[in-house]
């Protein structure tokens, strides 16, 4: 399931983003060959962390004949932004905007102070 | 080089015809597929052809499975995939689309989407990685909300509101 607190669980350990950034780059990979990506963690560690990301729908298998694939699945990912952040953003693309004037007044004042000498 | 095929799954509030329909049914498609929709309806065995509201091209291809759900078994329904809408990935070969459609129990179905036989279409491999997440989100939010994702990405959004 990819209920959100599912999904910020298994992003909150690093190993397992870790994992999720191997399969950006290299889809699709046996478990076999994430392993040599990981070489510090046992067969077993690596399984594990791929079932919790499996329970998020982060991570999918695919069967080509008797090879299991590992596949990244970004769409969770989307959902917690489109639903989470982006009502967020909204208000920290105003506070940028805010920021940016304030600068900009802050700037004006000190070119102003240094232009009166005293 | 081989590039390995998207494998997507998403989970939707909705019955596994609701999904189909969303899928096979320009009535929805045109909805949250960036407003594409089947000039004819999709039939197995048969080519098909989809266009944008503005009447421009957007895929085509062959059906080579047109499946419902029905009661325990999953719906199928599978489709070569060819680009029109943009000229570097029209002179790229067709690659395929599946798309699974399961009970998933509780009131869920699942949806699963491979997009392979690719390896001959880096750019196409390439534009639909991004381009099938906010389809399926899209598609999930109108079947569970009634409305789609707004047009404009979120990334697009942000700008959008800091320009107005």
């Amino acid at each position: 399931m990819e209920q959100g607190s599912e999904v910020f669980r298994a992003l909150a350990d690093p190993t397992r983003r870790a994992l999720l950034d191997n399969l950006f780059h290299r889809d699709g990979q046996t478990l076999s060959e994430l392993c040599v990506e990981f070489p510090e963690m046992t067969r077993f560690g690596v399984m594990k962390h791929l079932a919790v990301l499996a329970e998020a729908n982060l991570v999918n298998t695919a069967r080509q004949g008797r090879t299991k694939r590992h596949y990244l699945n970004p769409v969770p990912i989307e959902q917690v932004a489109n639903r989470w952040i982006s009502k967020y953003a909204a208000r920290f693309a105003a506070a940028l905007v805010a920021l940016d004037d304030q600068v900009a007044t802050d700037q004006e004042k000190e070119t102003l102070r240094r232009a009166v000498p005293g | 080089m081989s590039l390995p095929a998207h494998v997507y799954q998403v989970y939707i509030a909705a019955t596994p015809e609701q999904v189909w329909a969303a899928i096979t049914d320009s009535e929805w498609t045109r909805r949250y597929f960036h407003t594409t929709s089947f000039v004819e309806p999709p039939r197995r065995g048969k080519p098909y052809r989809t266009v944008g509201a503005d009447g421009r091209p957007a895929i085509e291809g062959m059906i080579e499975e047109m499946q419902p759900p029905a009661d325990g078994s999953p719906g199928r329904f599978v489709q070569t995939w060819h680009t029109l809408y943009d000229a570097a990935l029209e002179h790229e070969p067709p690659s395929r689309v599946e798309w699974t459609i399961e009970n998933a129990g509780d009131g869920l179905t699942r949806v699963r989407l491979v997009h392979g036989n690719l390896d001959q279409s880096p750019l196409t491999w390439e534009n639909v990685r991004n381009g099938w997440v906010w389809i399926l989100d899209s598609m999930k939010t109108l079947l569970e909300t009634g409305n789609p994702l707004p047009r404009v990405r979120a990334d697009e959004g942000v700008a959008e509101i800091v320009s107005s």
